[in-house]
């Protein structure tokens, strides 16, 4: 292999740094998303026998959004092996046990149970809040969009903005402002 | 250890031995050997095919040497033999004067023996891409390489509607403007 044909061959199969915000993002349609970039899916040259898959930052884990009552209904099960070593727990319990797990377990169910599964799982990188170690986040070169829109919060505008907002209607003089 | 590698074809790429074709041809096929039996019936084409048309095959076809090779009582075998040393062999137990015709156009023409094998691609080129291979680099919007991250801008959703706020805000700068418009007009 020539040095021009080496050079073009690690430029190909180069890995790219993504990094993702989860805040208020549902985690099970986040893993359909991320898994493309773990697995390479979003490149042209993907096949499943090449290693083609991307890194993936993802911060602010600690503020998923999951749908409807999800929160209290979804169950996660383990089983130690041991006769009675059947847990149950609720997805809020494990989210405060480790606000990473639940995205974790999204990815990692997301994608088919085979021997790249472990390995893909590997260029995954949750942070439960926005304090990446800056060597990991140095290598960013690209950030993968939400797939919902964060709505601003009223206390996030600032005091000018507020007054500055036009006013649609008059209060009725009886009305009670508390 | 056992493998099922016997199991599954050999993948393999169209390939000419050194240009053949370009500027001239060189007939890959170099020695055949006719084998059939002279009482048989399972060789009754082959012996048709060697009375009415191997004259003609081998006048063609100078360059491939014909070699006949009776031998009693066993099946009728077509051995091809190559000039980069492959050997293939072609059972034609029963075959008609036109199948064995059609099977000694197959060998001459083949650059090898092909059999157990599988073509990875049906084309061959030798300039696969004019641009050059796609990189993670290729189409990417230069402005990324000055963005920082994480970056709120880079992270919202694209094709997203207006929300109410923000088309009230709108609506109410163009109410200004135009009476800012319009009290100039009356200055």
């Amino acid at each position: 292999m020539s040095v021009l044909k080496r050079v073009q061959q690690w430029a190909t199969f180069a890995r790219i740094w993504h990094v993702y915000d989860a805040t208020w993002q549902n985690p099970f349609q986040s893993a359909e998303l991320l898994k493309k970039y773990l697995m390479g899916i979003h490149k042209p040259i993907y096949h499943p026998m090449n290693d083609c898959g991307d890194h993936v930052i993802v911060i602010n884990s600690l503020d998923i959004a999951l749908p409807g009552n999800e929160w209290a209904k979804r169950v996660y099960f383990h089983h130690t092996g041991y006769p009675g070593g059947a847990t149950w727990t609720l997805a809020w319990e494990l989210h405060r046990k480790d606000p990473t797990m639940i995205l974790k377990k999204a990815v990692y169910n997301s994608m088919d149970g085979n021997l790249q599964r472990r390995y893909t799982m590997e260029r995954l990188h949750i942070f439960p809040d926005g304090n990446v170690p800056p060597e990991l986040m140095g290598n960013v070169s690209n950030q993968i969009r939400q797939i919902r829109p964060m709505p601003k919060r009223l206390d996030h505008y600032t005091k000018e903005e507020v007054e500055k907002f036009p006013k649609i209607i008059d209060y009725p003089k009886d009305y009670i402002l508390r | 250890m056992t493998t099922n590698k016997s199991l599954f074809l050999i993948p393999k790429f169209i390939t000419t031995p050194s240009q053949n074709g370009v500027g001239r041809y060189v007939c890959q096929l170099q020695r055949v050997v006719l084998k059939f039996c002279k009482n048989h019936g399972s060789s009754r084409g082959i012996r048709e095919f060697i009375e009415y048309d191997l004259l003609n095959f081998a006048n063609k076809n100078p360059e491939v040497v014909v070699y006949l090779k009776p031998r009693r009582h066993r099946g009728p075998v077509i051995k091809a033999e190559y000039l980069n040393g492959d050997d293939q062999i072609v059972f034609c137990h029963n075959n008609t004067r036109e199948e064995i015709a059609k099977w000694l156009n197959l060998l001459r023409t083949q650059s090898g023996n092909h059999d157990g094998t599988r073509l990875r691609k049906l084309w061959h080129t030798d300039y696969p891409s004019i641009q050059g291979p796609w990189t993670p680099y290729t189409f990417r919007d230069p402005a990324l390489n000055l963005a920082e991250f994480p970056n709120e801008e880079l992270s919202r959703p694209l094709d997203q509607p207006k929300t109410a706020t923000e088309e009230l805000d709108e609506l109410f700068k163009k109410q200004q403007e135009s009476e800012v418009a319009e009290s100039s007009e009356v200055k």
